[in-house]
């Protein structure tokens, strides 16, 4: 993908994280300190919505996700796990807290699997994450 | 919520805005290599860059702020303000793919150097470039100092309105310094998808604070059931012959049909300034006007504004306590992440239109100005960092009025609009009139002006300061100065092109003429359509922003005695949303069916014009320089002397 593409398709990730995944993280947030299980679920789809914008934007410039993004949104995953995690061991969350939380991780969890499973297919999918080896038949073919 | 985490949220936010801004610029600035494509991002944006960044720069913060507050005060009795969509996107589709393909064919890059080209006029040159520093100064100064009051206050005082108005100012200076116009293009996309968000964010809290669409209509019935509430819901008349607002004689509402007309033309004003032009010239090719204009500006942000800020205005007009910055307050303490998400919307805004006027200015007085009439020989590098210092002094410049003159601030910013509209004749010139001459379009522009002027509060305060005192106020016989201005200017035009040479172009217009007849000619379909289209245009103008809006009182019913509107909602935000709708329609069929902006590609070859001898100007332009201080000693003298006899 040439320069001018790559910073078109820059331009419009930004946006639609901006946009609709702060929003969405905004849904989440309210949603956890009311205690109202319904507004963390919508945040919780308009954060579907955002990651779903992106992966049109990656068909449209036919590219997938670029290594800064998946290491940026790994380690954002992660973070709200451990988060998630902590306060939960700590017994600080509430159970509509609780469901928000596993709702939000479980949701995020199946949509990038399934992103896997029909861009790559299910093998090859699975492929991405390990380093591929090249066996020596191979090599010798 | 706690105090802390709304005293995080936003710092955070603007944190995060600024690192963003700044990422942007030195992609920009990477992109942009050397100083050669400083002003015009090397004319490669795409076409859905320039559409987005047109769209969002012609909304700009103005409707979040001033519009949803204009209805809020006022009700419904100015609909032309819902037909805002439609106007914005009028003058773009009548003038952009022409003015591409000509600035293409000449190299040209911005409508200065358009108006010195076709017409060979340093007055169209320096009326470009004052409409583009009134936009800069008074126009985005008057938003940026509306929302830095707003975060002064969610800061609880703690930063002033100077201060915040100044750190936004130098994020902007920033990005617009490092990487020109790229960056205003790159981050204007951004911009404008943040400050649809807050338009739909701020639409969607109004409604569920209020219960429901339903809800806010049902004490919209309320209101208009009393007598009186009822005139917010109606406009009073065609016109009335006031002599304006401020003079004892004026009676009666002022929100006339006559008085929408003249806003609409107001609004046609922005696509013809210097700044649309800008961005016009900094595309790639002329392929994405009609869907732009039609689709992006007219359907998605007409629609924005139509039922978006109708709603925040409605919701105003049943609930004072629903102003954007009450809702700013009340956010604050129960969701300061919403309130940071909005906030960052609404300053996206307001620096979308601010940066590209900004440049805009600075380059027209370095570019356009400066450099051609008293320093021909700066070098293309010198050119470029003198522009990024007079676009951090006209940043300066700015928030010192916007904290110092208010009044003046004010009374500038409400000109620019109604000034940058009588653009049309000269741009009408160029694109399609042929008949309109070097002279009648620069004196039709100069009596344009003084129309607005003198029908404004600006033109009221220079006289006063003068010791004269005009006869009206502002906008006598409820006609607004944009249509004043515009009355003279078309007569002048019409007088003088008629009585002059039509055939007294230089070069440069000879040859648009006959590229633009040869490229771009109309084909026989579109030809035939002509009378349809001027049908069409004219009806619409009558019955969605003419006298003809009077039918909107009633049409779809009127409340009383039990009975409400037909369709739930206001007679005339009903027709508003009817002529919205059909007004779309109308700009489908004037881009693609008319072929006025639709897309055409072609290889343009640059326009080589005959060798000139080049003479040394050091000479002439000490001169002029010399001129320019002695005009200014003395018009200056002239002025203290006639204030000091007769002002007051």
């Amino acid at each position: 993908m040439g320069t001018p593409a790559r910073i078109e398709r820059g331009i419009l990730v930004f946006s639609i994280w901006a946009a609709l995944g702060f929003l969405g993280l905004g849904f989440v947030l309210e949603g956890f300190t009311r205690n109202a299980i319904a507004l963390s679920l919508l945040g919780t789809a308009i954060i579907m919505a955002a990651l779903g914008a992106h992966i049109v934007v990656n068909a449209i410039f036919q590219q997938g996700f670029t290594t800064g993004e998946a290491t940026l949104g790994a380690a954002a995953y992660g973070a709200m796990v451990l988060v998630f995690i902590v306060a939960w061991l700590s017994g600080g969350l509430s159970s509509a807290n609780y469901l928000s939380g596993i709702a939000l991780f479980g949701i995020l969890a199946i949509g990038f699997i399934a992103y896997l499973t029909t861009r790559y297919g299910l093998r090859d999918a699975f492929s991405r994450f390990h380093p591929h080896e090249t066996s020596s038949k191979e090599t010798a073919r | 919520m706690t105090g802390v985490a709304a005293q995080i949220w936003l710092p955070l936010s603007l944190l995060f805005y600024t690192a963003v801004a700044l990422y942007w610029a030195r992609i920009a600035a990477r992109e942009n290599r050397d100083y050669e494509t400083y002003f015009s991002a090397a004319h490669s944006l795409s076409s859905w860059i320039v559409a987005m960044l047109m769209a969002g720069a012609s909304v700009s913060c103005w409707f979040l702020l001033g519009g949803s507050a204009e209805i809020g005060q006022h009700g419904f009795s100015a609909p032309a303000l819902l037909q805002a969509g439609i106007a914005l996107a009028l003058p773009g589709t009548i003038f952009f793919k022409r003015m591409w393909f000509v600035c293409q064919r000449l190299r040209l890059s911005s409508q200065a150097e358009l108006f010195r080209s076709y017409y060979q006029s340093d007055f169209l040159v320096v009326v470009s470039t004052v409409i583009a520093i009134l936009f800069a100064i008074a126009f985005a100064g008057l938003q940026m100092r509306a929302l830095s009051h707003i975060i002064s206050t969610l800061t609880g005082g703690e930063a002033s309105p100077l201060v915040v108005s100044m750190v936004l100012s130098l994020v902007m200076f920033g990005y617009v310094a490092i990487g020109g116009m790229r960056a205003v293009a790159y981050l204007g996309v951004f911009q404008t998808v943040l400050l649809c968000a807050a338009m739909v964010g701020f639409a969607g809290y109004a409604l569920i604070d209020l219960g429901g669409f339903g809800a806010l209509n049902s004490r919209l019935l309320a209101l208009a059931s009393d007598p009186n509430g009822a005139p917010l819901f109606s406009v009073s008349g065609v016109i009335h012959f006031t002599a304006g607002l401020g003079r004892a004689d004026a009676s009666g509402s002022p929100d006339t049909a006559m008085m929408g007309f003249g806003l609409t033309l107001a609004f046609m004003g922005f696509q013809a300034s210097p700044l649309a032009s800008k961005i016009v010239l900094s595309a790639n090719n002329a392929r994405g006007f009609a869907a732009g204009q039609t689709w992006v500006m007219a359907g998605v942000f007409g629609g924005l504004i139509v039922f978006g800020i109708a709603i925040m205005g409605a919701a105003m007009l049943v609930e004072p306590g629903l102003s954007v910055p009450n809702i700013f307050m009340t956010l604050e303490k129960v969701s300061p992440w919403f309130m940071a998400w909005l906030l960052i919307g609404a300053i996206a805004g307001v620096q979308l239109v601010s940066a590209l006027a900004l440049l805009v200015a600075g380059e027209s007085l370095v570019r356009n100005v400066y450099k051609p009439y008293f320093h021909a020989t700066l070098s293309r590098r010198d050119t470029v960092n003198l522009t990024r210092v007079v676009v951090g002094i006209l940043a300066l410049a700015s928030v010192l009025m916007q904290s110092l003159t208010p009044i003046a601030l004010s009374a500038l910013g409400s000109v620019v609009l109604p000034m940058s509209f009588q653009l049309w004749a000269p741009l009408l010139g160029v694109t399609w009139l042929r008949w309109i001459t070097r002279p009648a379009a620069a004196t039709g522009v100069a009596f344009g002006l003084a129309g607005v002027i003198l029908t404004e509060p600006l033109g009221y305060e220079i006289l006063s300061f003068f010791g004269l005192e005009l006869p009206w106020g502002r906008w006598p016989w409820t006609i607004h100065s944009a249509a004043w201005g515009m009355a003279a200017n078309l007569v002048v035009v019409l007088i003088i092109s008629a009585i002059t040479n039509r055939e007294a172009f230089g070069e440069e217009a000879q040859e648009v003429r006959r590229f633009l007849q040869s490229a771009l000619r109309v084909s026989g379909r579109a030809q035939a359509l002509r009378s349809v289209a001027w049908a069409a245009i004219l009806i619409w103008l009558f019955l969605a922003v003419g006298p003809g809006v009077e039918f909107g009182n009633f049409a779809f019913g009127v409340p009383g005695a039990g009975r409400g509107w037909i369709l739930g909602m206001p007679s005339l935000w009903a027709w508003s949303a009817l002529f919205w709708v059909l007004g779309v329609g109308l700009l489908w069929f004037l881009a693609y069916k008319l072929e006025m902006a639709s897309p055409v590609t072609a290889v343009i070859d640059a326009y080589e014009p005959r060798p000139r001898l080049h003479l040394n100007q050091g000479q002439r332009e000490r001169e002029r320089l010399r001129a320019l201080v002695i005009t200014g000693a003395v018009g200056f003298g002239l002025a203290v002397l006639i204030a000091f006899s007769f002002g007051r």
